[in-house]
């Protein structure tokens, strides 16, 4: 285990390196395009002079790499992330906090949803090899996938929302409420092929397994065989690995869904500042979401490293 | 999206020196399964129809009436006809043909020809190039990719266009940009650029294992170069890697694209994208009378990119899992 | 897996794609005006199960909104922001909904015989929300504090700027506006650059409102979370991307408000089926909900509103470059816009035709069309007479926005002019920030826009993108007669005369054709008929305080 702590160690150091290129990356790409955020939101003002003095105001006017100098200044010794140029009421924490906790809600419940559903129809499937069961369950889960979330959210408006009404069109009012059920099912239906054919390959190689076959000796029912003892051994494993790279799917996911349905989260947000220019924000998001998603990584090879052996030493041959 | 899909597990972990044939076995194994070959002639036909957009389409994507407003389905046009009195069904063919452009581009430069290159270069040479090559891949696999796709796209367009049309003129070739290329090289270059990470850790992985074997010993101690090596030795041996991470890329791709159209940075109306025509069709207006504007598009796209994930796993199937 | 494996897969797939294609059309596509029918059956039992709570006057009012980018009225300068601070701010001065001056915290003021100078006299009970005392200093704070380079607004200098000294504070060099004299706590002077009779209009926007000092200096970068304004509504509560509630300030100078409570829901989603769910009690119409809603059969109609708004989307042209460099080039493009046909069929008549520069509602005004009729017969002359006869340049339209789709009524008025003339126009399209970058360095021969009133004086639109050295000028346009009567028309102290004037600016800019004047604004809206006395004035103004919800 010594070197896997090498490896941590390493992979953790590496993590300021990979912010300091990506924040001056997006830092230049952002600044260098055409348009700014001061012409964007003064909209069909034009006043040439007004615009220099609120850019001086904000320093807009230096050199990228000086302005990029100070941000990185204020933000280590200050934890000051900079003002956006969109909503001047608040600062940037208060600002993306509360969409970052609404796509983060979202994003759990599809992450349950997904394995609620995945890991026992996975189970099933393995369970019933050879039956027509398996490709059915599979299959269906695959056509879904197919699906992309652009197509999946408007077809369930319509149907749910506006014919049936028995949901509503959009929004997002908190966790309990129905809002929550069409982008939960949009979010999660691309990831439960995934989960369930994971869940599907560990099982028959717990099947094969000694213990199993013990249990079933015993004269254990096979609800309990299941339950007790494939279920456990093949759950551990796939959620592991799932949840880290689900992370990547659900952040884009969550951009068209959310900009559907009008979903106050991260997703619509980050793509309405790009377009405004809103440079401080866009960082932020950046810089948040690139060190999540190192993290995952992170722990996603961890858990392949661990699990792999077994995992693929088990996988059916065919 | 594509740029950071799962890539599908590395395959074979101690490579037989026949590589070549190997391969050829696969494929011969590929054409065997039914599904596989339903999935090939699904994806030839839609490519096809890409390819040949100009004959197969009775009409212009852009020709408009608007008397035919919202006409339904009829003779004349299969698929009804959009708010501007539109043909919905050439509009769907010229659709594809952005489609397969971008597709085959992409796959070609994203997902063999940067990871293949790059990654033998890591794997083989070590040292600097491998580590600067695997730190940027970490870098670029570290980032949030639809975001910074559309941040590259948002800022890099207008320079982009103004240089394309530099080119257009150096050419003489005004289709150049009409026909909408300028936007198919910008998408396919930053679908490229977050795309080749995933093909190159494997494919390096496997030439280092590859490069301390056997077979490779003796080639080298015959007086082989390294580019020799390389091609006659290397690649056919990875050859299957390719295959099954291109393959399982190409789903990603596709709706990589359509997202990013939906979204105003990908492809430049008036050329359709299915991006486009789901954006159109997604309206309420349109989605509550004339469903069949967002219908066909999408079961196009779910079909294809369905086909698309079949093939995937079936080349994987046969590659990975040797005759056992 | 087995031959049998994937030939199920392949089935299933197969039956999948049917069944939602048929669930599609069956569902989706099924007798459209039978199931929108019943639809707001959904709201009105959920309404009418709740019978008049308590006294019919203190009614909740629940809208639909956005959330404002700043409630700083110096720094706001957009529409989203400003229906907010409408609300909870105020000025010397208002509009009321016929677009008519009325006194606000000033009750009356004088002017001087040579149009220079007004004398403000404030209202003695006019009380920041906090209960303090609005004073001649604090309109004196406020209007430098908007000013002053370092609060970074915009659109000060272009509001304010009329003052003396103004220009001064704006560019840093003052901190105190010169012409502005405090007499009394309630009486205060400005002296103005020239006889403007559009001045007043000014002092109505929010970067004239008055703001509090003691709160501002409490709190200078954070105090807009709970602004204290001078307005009839206080910000009770505002939760991003949630909720927006503004409840009554019974001791306003005006009378306390009728409506004591205004909810908006910021959280998105579709507006007309929350509406029809009884979830709000109006909301604006989009484009694609207003065939169902124009439809006499439908229940929805008999609550359905239209009103004009003061803006105007029109097609700009770069006078400068070729082939726009020709009047008659750009005459035959006017010509050959079927304006009537785009909003029947693409715009669902959710605009009126423009008929002119000025929208209905401003000053000067007249119901004649001084635009130029369709006339692709004429529009050929034209253009086989003009200097690119022969040799046409390929010709690029630029549409701000980015969608996977240009806007349809581009689209349709481009095909107009292949129709019609055989020219091929590109469209190109630009996110805003790239919209704006290019049209201000002038790169685009031409472009499609719109231009939103920001007070009712023909000055607002005519001179400030006619006028050949004006700012905004993005057409380039120049004409030495129209200069001089723009010119002439800025100090004239007669308001018949005056709006002569601008009617015949007006004549002569459409006839020049830099602008193809296209649609004017209206706002298409759902009212439950339990909401009374709400309207929907032209431009944004304070207007709830006497609407009535008696749900």
């Amino acid at each position: 285990m010594d070197g896997l702590a090498g490896y941590i160690l390493r992979r953790l150091l590496f993590l300021p390196v990979t912010l300091l290129v990506v924040s001056f990356a997006t830092f230049y790409i952002t600044r260098w395009g055409p348009g700014d955020p001061v012409r964007v939101y003064s909209g069909q003002y034009n006043d040439p002079e007004a615009f220099a003095r609120v850019r001086h105001k904000y320093g807009l006017d230096k050199p990228i790499i000086e302005q990029y100098g100070i941000y990185v200044k204020d933000l280590l010794l200050h934890g000051d992330f900079g003002e956006s140029f969109k909503y001047r009421d608040r600062s940037i924490p208060g600002i993306i906090g509360p969409k970052i906790w609404v796509s983060v809600r979202l994003g759990l419940y599809a992450f349950i949803l997904t394995f609620l559903i995945g890991i026992p129809a996975g189970i099933f499937a393995a369970v019933k090899q050879g039956s027509w069961l398996d490709p059915l369950i599979i299959g269906v889960f695959l056509f879904f996938q197919s699906i992309p979330v652009l197509v999946m959210v408007p077809v369930m408006v319509i149907i749910f929302a506006a014919r049936l009404q028995w949901l509503p069109a959009g929004g997002f009012h908190g966790l309990f409420s129905t809002t929550m059920i069409i982008p939960t099912i949009a979010l999660s239906l691309g990831g439960i092929a995934g989960v369930a054919r994971l869940a599907r390959a560990t099982t028959l190689g717990t099947l094969g397994e000694d213990f199993v076959r013990t249990a079933r000796a015993k004269g254990l029912p096979e609800l309990t065989v299941i339950s007790r003892h494939i279920a456990r051994n093949s759950v551990v494993p796939v959620m592991t690995t799932v949840i880290g790279l689900s992370l990547v799917g659900l952040l884009e996911g969550a951009l068209f869904t959310e900009t559907l349905l009008g979903i106050p989260g991260i997703g619509a947000f980050v793509f309405d500042s790009v377009k405004g220019r809103d440079y401080n924000v866009i960082l932020a998001i950046v810089l948040i979401v690139t060190t999540a998603f190192v993290l995952a990584n992170l722990v996603v090879d961890l858990a392949l490293i661990v699990i792999d052996p077994r995992v693929r030493s088990q996988r059916p041959g065919a | 999206m594509s740029a950071t899909a799962t890539t599908a597990t590395p395959g074979p972990s101690t490579a037989p020196p026949h590589g070549e044939s190997l391969t050829r076995r696969s494929l011969r194994r590929l054409l065997r399964k039914r599904l596989a070959v339903i999935c090939i002639v699904a994806i030839g036909v839609f490519f096809f129809v890409g390819i040949f957009a100009n004959f197969v389409a009775p009409e212009s994507y852009s020709h408009q009436n608007l008397d035919l407003s919202f006409n339904g389905p009829s003779l004349h046009h299969p698929f009804g006809t959009d708010i501007l009195g539109r043909d919905v069904f050439s509009r769907n063919v010229y659709a594809a043909r952005t489609t397969v452009i971008v597709t085959a581009a992409t796959v070609l430069s994203g997902f063999v020809l940067l990871p293949v290159t790059l990654g033998m270069l890591a794997g083989y040479r070590r040292g600097f190039a491998d580590a600067l090559i695997m730190r940027a891949g970490e870098i670029l696999a570290s980032l949030p990719g639809l975001p910074m796709l559309v941040l590259i796209n948002v800022t890099l367009r207008p320079r982009w266009d103004r240089w394309m049309q530099h080119i257009a003129n150096g050419i003489h070739w005004d289709g150049f940009i009409n026909e909408g290329f300028a936007d198919y090289f910008l998408i396919f270059g930053v679908l490229s650029l977050f795309g080749w990470v995933g093909g190159a850790r494997i494919i390096r992985s496997q030439v280092l294992t590859l490069r301390n074997s056997e077979f490779i010993t003796a080639a080298r101690a015959s007086g082989a170069g390294t580019p020799r090596i390389l091609y006659q030795h290397i690649l056919p041996n990875i050859m299957p890697l390719i295959i099954v991470s291109a393959s399982a890329a190409l789903g990603g791709i596709a709706t990589a694209e359509i997202g990013l159209t939906f979204l105003g940075v990908g492809v430049q109306p008036p050329h359709p994208s299915f991006g486009s025509l789901i954006s159109d069709g997604a309206s309420r207006i349109v989605l509550q009378h004339h469903p069949e504007v967002l219908l066909v598009p999408a079961v196009i796209v779910a079909a294809l990119i369905f086909s698309f994930n079949l093939l995937g796993d079936a080349l994987n199937d046969v590659f990975t899992s040797r005759a056992a | 897996m087995s031959n049998k494996l994937t030939l199920a897969i392949a089935g299933i797939a197969a039956v999948l794609i049917i069944i939602l294609a048929v669930v599609l059309i069956v569902v989706v596509g099924g007798s459209g005006g039978k199931s929108t029918a019943s639809a707001p059956q959904g709201g009105t039992p959920a309404a009418a199960a709740k019978p008049t709570v308590g006294p019919a006057a203190s009614g909740e009012l629940r809208l639909r909104g956005t959330d404002p980018l700043v409630l700083d009225p110096a720094l706001a300068q957009d529409a989203g922001s400003a229906v907010y601070i409408a609300e909870i701010f105020s000025g010397l001065v208002r509009l009321d909904k016929d677009l008519k001056i009325q006194p606000d915290l000033a009750q009356s003021w004088d002017v001087s015989p040579d149009h220079l100078t007004y004398t403000f006299h404030l209202n003695p009970k006019a009380t920041f929300q906090d209960g303090r005392p609005v004073t001649t200093a604090d309109v004196k704070y406020s209007w430098e504090r908007a000013l002053n380079p370092n609060t970074g607004s915009v659109t000060a200098e272009n509001f304010l700027g009329d003052i003396v000294g103004a220009r001064d504070v704006a560019r840093g060099n003052a901190t105190e506006i010169s012409g502005l004299k405090i007499i009394d706590d309630l009486t205060l002077s400005v002296t103005i650059d020239a006889p403007k009779p559009y001045f007043l209009y000014k002092l109505m926007y929010p970067t004239a409102f008055i703001v509090s000092q003691a709160q501002i200096k409490a709190n200078p970068k954070r105090w807009t979370q709970q602004p204290i304004g001078t307005g009839p509504y206080k910000l009770a509560k505002w939760s991003l991307g949630n909720q927006l509630v503004l409840t009554a300030y019974d001791n306003y100078y005006l009378g306390a408000p009728t409506l004591k409570t205004i909810t908006y829901d910021l959280s998105g989603g579709s507006a007309l089926v929350a509406y029809q769910q009884g979830d709000i009690d109006v909301t604006g119409v989009a484009l694609d909900d207003l065939g169902t809603v124009q439809d006499p059969t439908n229940p929805l109609h008999k609550e359905f509103v239209q009103a004009p708004s003061q803006s105007i989307d029109y097609i700009g042209f770069n006078t400068n470059t070729p082939p726009f460099d020709d009047p008659k080039v750009r005459q035959a493009l006017a010509m050959t816009v079927d304006r009537k046909k785009i909003d029947q069929v693409v715009l669902k008549n959710s605009v009126a035709v423009a008929n002119g520069i000025l929208p209905p509602g401003v000053p000067g005004y007249t119901p004649a069309d001084k635009t130029y009729p369709y006339d692709p017969q004429k529009a050929k002359q034209l253009l086989a007479q003009s200097k690119y006869a022969n040799k046409m340049p390929s010709i690029t339209l630029a549409e701000s926005g980015a969608g996977a789709s240009v806007d349809n009524a581009t689209q349709a008025i481009v095909q107009n002019w292949k129709d019609a003339l055989g020219i091929d126009v590109k469209i190109q399209q630009a996110e805003d920030a790239t919209f704006f970058s290019d049209l201000d360095a002038g790169r685009y021969q031409m472009f499609e826009i719109g231009w939103i009133m920001d007070y009712p004086d023909p000055e607002d639109v005519l001179d400030i993108l006619f006028y050949s050295t004006s700012k905004q000028n993005s057409t380039l346009y120049n004409n030495p007669q129209v200069d001089a009567k723009l010119l002439a028309a800025r100090t004239e102290q007669d308001p018949q005369k005056r709006l002569a004037i601008y009617q015949d600016v007006e004549k002569q800019i459409v006839q020049d054709a830099p602008w193809i004047p296209l649609f004017f604004g209206q706002t298409n809206a759902l009212v439950k008929p339990y909401v009374k006395n709400y309207t929907f004035p032209p431009l944004i103004i304070e207007r709830f305080r006497d609407v009535q919800v008696n749900r």
